[in-house]
């Protein structure tokens, strides 16, 4: 349990960290720095679009594997790391 | 002679007496058939009594309880699944890394995406009239868009006039987004007996619409209701308005999705009515109202005249739902509370609800009668104030002297409105006719964009921003035209830095 929020500290310390969400393979968010209807929204909604880009990677070719996921709007950009339907989102705004 | 034949006859004739023959009747006994009887009877019934009573109770209840999140069930902070903690270990780097190189990319700098086509120009989609209210030579009072941003209300009345006058009225709906869209006659015109200074419509229900008369009377319409529209009024009652409205606005109350109607006129009051659509009446909720000696004092405040403050100017903040904020005839803008406030020191005049004073805070006061106010609905202390000194006064709730002062015209300036969809973007509506936009992006502080609908002798009266379609505009003019423009692009999309540049605004402090 320490090592899962150390981890998680150091990442939310990165420069321009707005929020991070850790989802289980069940889909339920087990550690979260938002709101919880933002937060149920963000793992709802990206774990599907993570499994329609990972099927849409395979298709095309079946020895390629989906390792991350940037996704970016006007406001901020949207970073998911999938594994196993395990799902680490971060969302960053790039100060620029 | 005949008298002996008579008697000689009469000896001949003698009573005679006979005995009766009866004759029995053959027929009846023929027809008879044969005849048995026969009896029965029911047993007895048998019967019991007992009697039953209880000698101890018990009672329970159930209720489902709310539904709680799942993350309370996914066990936040508990113990974690095991391979939790690997796939962290497995995934940190490649997330550290991303998230370095993101925070010095330059891939993206100046790229917007559009989604949609956008326009380079402001152009008039519809000059909408009518010719009852031009016969009697009415300006445009207000106009206000419909929740569901299609139907634009447009109430008619006169803007210049200092009078009471008997002139009828009218307000005028015309639903946009009808192919068969007639700009010359509206879709519904409500008969009013009085001038309409201003209109609200409901932020949640498109059918209900309040508006204020010159006669100190609150009406609200229902449009869904064909045969009488009007759902509730005020009357000429105790506890309505003697002076008249200036404005009205739909508030929301405690219980989520009921709203009241908040009045304000130049009489000095502000007054919260519910809608009570069995009787027909608006039932008075709450009073404010205002007095010079309960003002918070300022240095620059001078007690003159009488010591009722008219209120022409009123806005909500649809950030904190207690205060609101309040402009005079005097030049004085307060902020006020809702619920905190000592009793006001004016006569009863046979109110039922006792009147409060609300004010809070004074800031420094403009230099003439404060037509329009209103709050950034992106930053929660930021406000624009305009007025007949021809200029837009951006000012901050937390402080007296105003941020910025923007010199829209010479003449007056009847309304101002940020723009629902860019926070730095505020419209003005001249007194020359003119609608001036203007973007405090940029650097110099001319207007982004004016427009200009005719001759340059009519004032534009009033202006709102359609809330749903964030590109349209409508102005009403005192020739009695509303025109629905389509703004630009620019004038309409975010950009990336806008908050941040509003923030800054917000946090300078005046010299």
């Amino acid at each position: 349990m320490a090592d899962v929020d150390e981890t998680l500290k150091r990442i939310e310390s990165h420069k321009g960290v707005i929020g991070t969400i850790l989802v289980n393979g069940d889909g339920i968010p087990v550690r979260t720095t938002l709101d919880n209807s933002t937060t149920s929204q963000y793992a709802r909604l990206l774990r599907s679009f993570t499994a329609l880009a990972s099927s849409a990677v395979r298709d095309v070719d079946p020895q390629n594997d989906l390792t991350f996921v940037r996704i970016r709007s006007k406001k901020h950009e949207i970073m998911v790391a999938p594994e196993n339907n395990n799902l680490l989102i971060v969302i960053q705004n790039p100060c620029e | 002679m005949r008298e002996h034949f008579l008697l000689r006859t009469l000896k001949m004739f003698a009573d005679e007496a006979l005995d009766p023959v009866t004759v029995a009747s053959v027929w009846r006994k023929a027809q008879q058939g044969a005849q048995q009887s026969r009896g029965c009877q029911t047993p007895a019934v048998l019967s019991d009594h007992a009697g039953v009573q209880t000698r101890f109770t018990a009672s329970s209840s159930t209720q489902t309880e709310p539904q709680e999140q799942n993350l309370q069930e996914g066990g936040l902070g508990g113990p974690d699944p095991p391979g939790l903690v690997d796939f962290l270990k497995r995934v940190e780097d490649t997330v550290t890394k991303e998230l370095e190189k993101n925070s010095r990319s330059h891939a993206f700098d100046g790229y917007h995406a559009n989604w949609e086509e956008g326009s380079d120009h402001v152009s008039l989609l519809h000059s909408l009239q009518h010719p009852g209210a031009e016969e009697s030579g009415l300006h445009v009072s207000a106009v206000s868009w419909s929740c569901t941003g299609s139907v634009i209300v447009c109430a008619y009345g006169r803007t210049d006039d200092g009078d009471w006058t008997h002139q009828k009225s009218c307000v005028c709906l015309w639903n946009l987004d009808r192919r068969s869209l007639r700009p010359k006659q509206a879709d519904l015109v409500l008969e009013v007996p009085a001038a309409v200074t201003s209109v609200c419509c409901h932020p949640e229900r498109p059918a209900l619409i309040a508006g204020g008369l010159y006669n100190g009377e609150v009406v609200v319409w229902d449009t869904s209701r064909t045969q009488d529209p009007v759902l509730a009024q005020t009357g000429m009652s105790a506890d309505s308005h003697r002076e008249p409205v200036y404005q009205v606005v739909w508030v929301p109350l405690q219980k989520k999705g009921d709203f009241g109607v908040l009045s304000s006129s130049s009489g000095g009051e502000v007054l919260l009515w519910l809608v009570d659509p069995d009787q027909g009446r608006l039932v008075l909720n709450a009073a404010y109202a205002f007095v010079r000696q309960q003002l918070p004092h300022s240095s620059s405040l001078k007690s003159r005249g009488s010591s009722r403050v008219g209120v022409s100017a009123l806005a909500l903040s649809p950030w904190d739902a207690d205060s609101f904020l309040v402009g005079s005839e005097g030049g004085l803008l307060l902020r006020c509370s809702f619920s905190c406030g000592p009793p006001a020191a004016v006569a009863p005049e046979g109110r039922s609800v006792a009147p409060r004073a609300p004010a809070r805070f004074c800031f420094r006061p403009a230099g003439g009668p404060v037509h329009s106010l209103h709050c950034s609905p992106f930053h929660r202390n930021l406000f624009i104030s305009a007025g007949t000194d021809g200029e837009v006064r951006l000012g901050s709730l937390l402080q007296a002297d105003p941020l910025l002062a923007v010199r829209v015209s010479d003449s007056y300036v009847f309304q101002a409105q940020w723009s629902p969809s860019r926070p730095l973007v505020f419209a003005a509506a001249t007194g020359q006719g003119e609608v001036q936009i203007f973007d405090l992006a940029r650097k110099s502080l001319r207007p982004a964009a004016t427009i200009r609908d005719g001759a340059a002798d009519r004032t534009a009266t009033c202006l709102a921003f359609n809330g749903a379609d964030r590109r349209l505009l409508a102005a009403g003019r005192s020739d009695g035209t509303v025109g629905v423009w389509r703004l630009s692009s620019d004038l309409t999309e975010q950009r990336a830095e806008e908050s941040l540049r509003l923030e800054q605004i917000a946090n300078q402090v005046a010299e």
